[in-house]
């Protein structure tokens, strides 16, 4: 009651009002982005009002880029959204999960049942269906030498969902390989490890893997070698520019001598620290025809450089901080943040160094490294929006490999786990319910079938039709999904078309509990801005 | 060279932005202009410092500003993220080369051009087929009044974008997708946190690739709306660049509109307010070593505008005033440094970023917090008798300032430039100069120290710049005296060009404004019971780092407490 006092402008909704507003945004948003789901869905362009495009079929992608006012829909987003944070994938499923737990919610609501039971049955539901996911799961071994064939499976289900099917396909290798090779025992993947780069090129749509590094500029000197074979690769964090001091602030210099000689001073300081470079590259290189290449995260001064290209030495300035790390994992040696004590074990080795220019768009390429364990996904595209769109994709892609090789399991897709499901909280969990949760249960169960469904009418298939194919089979005791070309069951394993598990535990976990928050409502207060439909 | 890259975060930050580079623009294209003033032509200052040379894929060169600017998504009007100079070829019909099965499109309305963008759009297809017709006379062609563009400005401005002349590259404007609010619910510290989690590193990305061509950098002019969730945005940006590049100094302008809260009423509102005031404040300060608040509660009002005519709700006239001022703070950084020997020379006094935050917050008490005063117009320097002096027009643009106090410890940069040595004369460096060394030793209060710097080059005003100035102000910027029946604000019409005065002073005027921010943060959000400990939690903030916060302003305030005060505890 104290809200009311808070904002006199606010009108208070009553109990059942403000229900029906979450209801109606859940059901908004379901609408919005039902359209999205599955490899037959739709692809979204988006035109700004000043004709900037973006291209999306990704839940994730398309809520960030909508206007959302409504308080309740911006619930339902950020849970979404953190779904992508947290596992990838699967905002889509958890946006239209949540919108058909409303709609079913309001058919019993509407009937008089009151929330707070229906909220207990879907407790009830989900605990058991979590439960029968542990069951349901095809358990996958990914010791020393994963299984390929799973993983490029998972990744292609996925990015068969984003983009089409022979572009879908050449991705899916790269992007396991990509995994596969910044994978190092005993640790937790870091997919920050692989980078992903982009050029624009006219007419192209071309992507692929680079064993090494691409770096989004060149060296900063006229007469750095554009290309180089066999380079020894110093990665560094010291700063190669002259620098004035805390207290060379030029007012505190009684005389123009006395400041010229700080200057100088200044200046040979960092002479020495581009000599002690020198030095190491003589050391290493003279007598052979191997070069050396500088990259370096702090800054590097037009006098520097003119010291380095004297030596014939390549020299990269401002690299991302995230390079530093990657470069090391590509060509080894380790990342110096002092040249005092610089040794050749400090370096890293790459076959190929070379820049490559597009307008004022510089690209440099480390090549040919001895195992690496970064890599970098070049991407072609005509232009940002399709080449955004790719990026996403692939990132999908990549967060489907590391699921896998985490989680140590899959599950069989195309809806035959959420029909596998719906049928054993209808067959089995049900009848253990006392009273009138048993709805909360049975609601929960219709809900799950939202998948099937959606994957049925966006591939223009009859709905009914489909579920009961769907259902019909599994009371059989097949366990079949939906072929979205035939209409027909078929088995998700023999098509290979596999989800994650962590996706799928996510999607049953975080649905129920924005639905609960939304449906034990007392009173809502609303701002007359914020009742716009959410589109 | 030693290049400069500038940050603007957030919508009234973009709205100055948008002024100060305009003003950049027209200094640039009034050098190239065989008719206009030769004071323009050569003004010895190197633009380079600001803008950056570039070439489109097609081969086509581009200078434009080393900026990154960040936005609301949809706040950007009628322009496109991606600048206007680097779009792609076949714009027409953009196909969908990822997809074979359907498509849907939304498009949204399309944002209608005001006449000032139509008329920009007109002239530049123009000057693609001018080549052949060479005829200087064909201006007044255009559909068009001048008098009809600025009419529909002054009426009409709803974002920065739609009295922007300047062509920005692609990866200067950002905008922030994924905040679900718009301009108006952004409104506090709390809600702008996090917003930049995805989005941080694109961001640092297009930093990056400014920073990276630069052969020297000497700083950061990092311009934040600080009156709502940007200041958190900003917050986390700073905090990543001074990671990043810890040696470059930071200037950083904090800037507000006039009335930016007018949702903000209610008493539980104004102690929102407050409290985003505060934390906002010493979230900044503590990313950098030098912040200068900028934003008057009514700048109509203030007697910074004794010349001008300002609405207060039109973030359009505010903001050229404040970007009028900071354009002056910042032409020293660009002044080409010549011979004490050369003659006829056009600045004085260049310093670089580090200088001047080195000078004003290095020293003594290390006071990091400047406060920003302007002249504007500047007085001719022999003004008549019951003019006021050039020193006594500055005024500040900070709010909550100490007035008539005298500060032995204050030291000062300052920048005149333009200003005219009577009515019609422009005064020389010179003389520049010598008047203000005569006007100090004559003050009766006196700062420290005084660094100042000097450009005959005036303020020229751009077709785009608001009605604001009073009918007191001349085609020159001179003052002019005696009655004058009111007639209404003039404007780019009018006025050509105007003398300047802006000064960064470190000084304990400011004492008021860090005591009050200090206030509050114990009252509403650290003392027992405090009405807005609440408010706090639910923007992220533990009690530890309140604490810590309240600590720091509070050894501002002693530090800059007069000796025999400072034993008073709070
Ligand atoms: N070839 C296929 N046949 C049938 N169903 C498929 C096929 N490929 C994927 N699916 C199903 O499509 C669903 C995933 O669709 P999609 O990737 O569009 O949405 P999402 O993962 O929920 O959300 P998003 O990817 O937008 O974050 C899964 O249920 C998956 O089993
Ligand atoms: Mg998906």
């Amino acid at each position: 009651m104290s809200l009311r006092v808070l904002n006199p402008n606010a009108e208070v909704l009553n109990k059942s009002a403000a229900l029906h507003m979450n209801i109606n945004a859940a059901k908004g948003l379901h609408d919005v982005l039902k359209t999205n789901l599955g490899p037959k869905g739709t692809i979204k362009m988006l035109v700004g009002g000043a004709g900037d495009i973006k291209l999306t079929k990704d839940g994730n992608t398309l809520l960030k880029e909508m206007q959302i006012q409504n308080p309740t829909a911006i619930m339902i987003a950020r849970t979404a959204v953190a779904q992508d944070d947290a596992s990838g994938d699967g905002t889509t499923s958890t946006v239209i999960f949540i919108g058909e737990l409303m709609k079913q919610s309001e058919r019993y609501i509407d009937e008089g049942m009151h929330p707070r039971v229906l909220v207990d049955g879907f407790d009830i539901a989900k605990r058991a269906t979590l439960q029968f996911l542990e069951k349901f799961k095809t358990p996958v071994v990914m010791g020393d030498e994963p299984d390929k064939e799973i993983l490029k499976m998972v990744a292609r289900t996925t990015v068969r969902t984003k983009l089409y099917e022979s572009l879908a396909d050449q991705l899916t290798d790269i992007i396991v390989n990509a995994v596969l090779c910044i994978r190092k025992p005993e640790e937790a993947i870091d997919l920050f490890m692989v980078e992903i780069m982009h050029m624009r090129h006219k007419f192209d749509v071309d992507t692929r893997l680079v064993e090494g590094l691409v770096l989004d500029h060149g060296s900063r000197h006229p007469d750095m070698k554009r290309r180089a074979e066999n380079c020894y690769i110093l990665t560094c964090n010291v700063s190669l520019e002259y620098e004035k001091s805390e207290v060379n602030s030029g007012f505190f210099y009684s005389n123009a001598e006395q400041r010229e000689a700080m200057v100088a001073a200044e200046r040979r300081q960092v002479d020495e620290k581009v000599k002690k470079i020198i030095e190491l590259k003589k050391k290493v290189c003279d007598g052979s025809d191997s070069n050396f290449v500088v990259i370096n995260q702090k800054g590097i001064d037009p006098p520097s450089l003119d010291m380095l290209a004297r030596e014939g030495i390549i020299a990269l300035r401002r690299a991302k901080r995230r390079n530093m790390e990657r470069l090391v994992l590509a060509c080894g040696g380790e990342a110096v943040n002092s040249v005092d004590d610089l040794t050749p074990e400090c370096l890293g080795w790459a076959g190929l160094v070379y820049e490559h220019v597009l307008g004022e768009e510089k690209y440099t390429f480390i090549e040919n490294v001895k195992n690496p364990f970064s890599c970098t996904i070049l991407i072609k595209g005509p232009n940002d929006h399709t080449i955004a769109q790719i990026k996403d994709a692939i990132r999908d892609g990549l967060r489907a490999v590391k699921n896998t090789l985490e989680d140590e399991s899959v599950v069989l897709g195309a809806g035959a786990f959420e029909v596998a499901a719906r049928q054993y909280l209808m067959n089995e969990v049900k009848k253990t319910v006392q009273g009138r949760a048993q709805l909360g249960v049975e609601a929960f169960a219709n809900a799950l079938l939202v998948v099937p469904k959606t994957l049925a009418e966006n591939s223009g298939l009859d709905t009914q039709d489909v579920i009961i194919a769907l259902t019909g089979e599994h009371d059989k005791g097949n366990i079949v999904g939906l072929s979205l070309n035939t209409g027909e069951p078929v088995d998700p394993a023999m098509e290979g078309i596999f989800d994650n598990y962590s996706v799928k535990r996510q999607i049953i976990n975080s649905g129920p509990v924005i639905v609960s928050q939304l449906l034990v409502v007392d009173e809502v207060i609303r701002a007359g801005r914020n009742m716009r439909k959410p589109t | 060279m030693k290049e400069i890259v500038t940050i603007q975060v957030g919508d009234f930050a973009n709205f100055v932005g948008s002024h100060f580079w305009n003003f950049q623009d027209e200094l640039l294209g009034l050098a190239g202009d065989p008719s206009a003033d030769s004071v323009f032509k050569n003004q010895d200052l190197n633009m380079d410092v600001l803008y950056r040379s570039g070439e489109t894929q097609q081969g086509i060169l581009t200078y434009t500003p080393r900026l990154v600017s960040i936005n609301l998504r949809g706040s950007l009007g009628s322009m496109s993220s991606r600048g206007t100079l680097y779009t792609e070829i076949a714009h027409t019909k953009p196909d969908v080369v990822t997809w074979t099965g359907k498509v849907s499109t939304q498009a949204s309305e399309p944002y209608k051009k005001n006449l000032f963008l139509r008329r920009l759009y007109e002239e530049e297809e123009n000057l693609n087929m001018v080549n052949e017709i060479h005829d200087s006379n064909n201006g007044s062609q255009s559909a068009y009044q001048d008098k009809d563009i600025i009419e529909c400005l002054e009426n009409g401005v709803q974002c920065w974008t739609d009295y922007s002349k300047v062509h920005y590259h692609p990866r200067s404007l950002y905008e922030l997708n994924g905040v679900w609010a718009n301009v108006e619910e952004f409104d506090n510290y709390g809600i702008g946190r996090d917003s930049l989690a995805a989005q941080g590193e694109e961001i640092s990305d297009r930093l990056r690739f400014f920073v990276e061509e630069c052969d020297h950098i000497q700083g950061f002019q990092f311009v934040v709306d600080d009156s709502g969730g940007f200041s958190a945005v900003a917050a986390e940006f700073l905090e990543n660049i001074v990671d990043e590049y810890t040696n470059i100094p930071v200037l950083l302008y904090a800037v507000q509109g006039s009335g930016s809260r007018p949702n903000l009423q209610s008493k539980k509102h104004t102690i929102l307010g407050d409290l985003h005031d505060a934390v906002s404040f010493s979230r900044l300060s503590s990313y950098c070593k030098l912040i200068v608040p900028v934003g008057l509660p009514s700048l109509s009002e203030s007697k910074a505008s004794r010349f001008l005519h300002i609405v207060d709700e039109k973030h359009y006239h505010s903001s050229a005033v404040y970007a009028a001022a900071l354009h002056s703070i910042s032409l020293p950084f660009r002044m080409v440094p010549n011979g004490p020997t050369a003659d006829a020379c056009s600045v004085s006094g260049a310093v670089d970023v580090h200088e001047v935050v080195q000078m004003l917050s290095g020293q003594g008490r290390q006071n990091m917090v400047s406060v920003l005063d302007v002249a504007m117009p500047a007085p001719a320097l022999t003004g008549g008798q019951n003019e006021l002096s050039l020193l006594e027009n500055m005024q500040p643009l900070t709010p909550q300032i100490a007035e008539d106090v005298e500060d032995m410890q204050a030291i000062e940069h300052m920048t005149v430039h333009g200003a005219l040595a009577s009515e019609g004369h422009r005064a020389s460096v010179g003389e520049v100069k010598d008047t203000v060394d005569a006007a100090f030793r004559c003050a009766n209060t006196r700062p420290m120290f005084c660094h100042l710097s000097v450009a005959l080059c005036p303020l020229p005003i751009p077709l785009p710049f608001p009605l604001i100035f009073g009918n007191h102000v001349g085609q020159h910027g001179e003052l002019m005296g005696g009655q004058i029946t009111n007639s209404s604000p003039k404007g780019s019409l009018d006025i050509h060009s105007i003398p300047m005065a802006a000064r960064l002073r470190s000084s304990s005027v400011v004492l008021p404004f860090l005591e009050s921010k200090l206030r509050n943060l114990n009252r509403f959000g650290i003392a027992r019971g405090a009405a807005g400990a609440e408010i706090l939690r639910s923007w992220g903030f533990g009690r530890e780092e309140l604490v810590e916060m309240e600590e720091m302003l509070s050894k501002m305030v002693v530090a800059l407490r007069p000796p025999h005060l400072s034993s008073d505890s709070d």
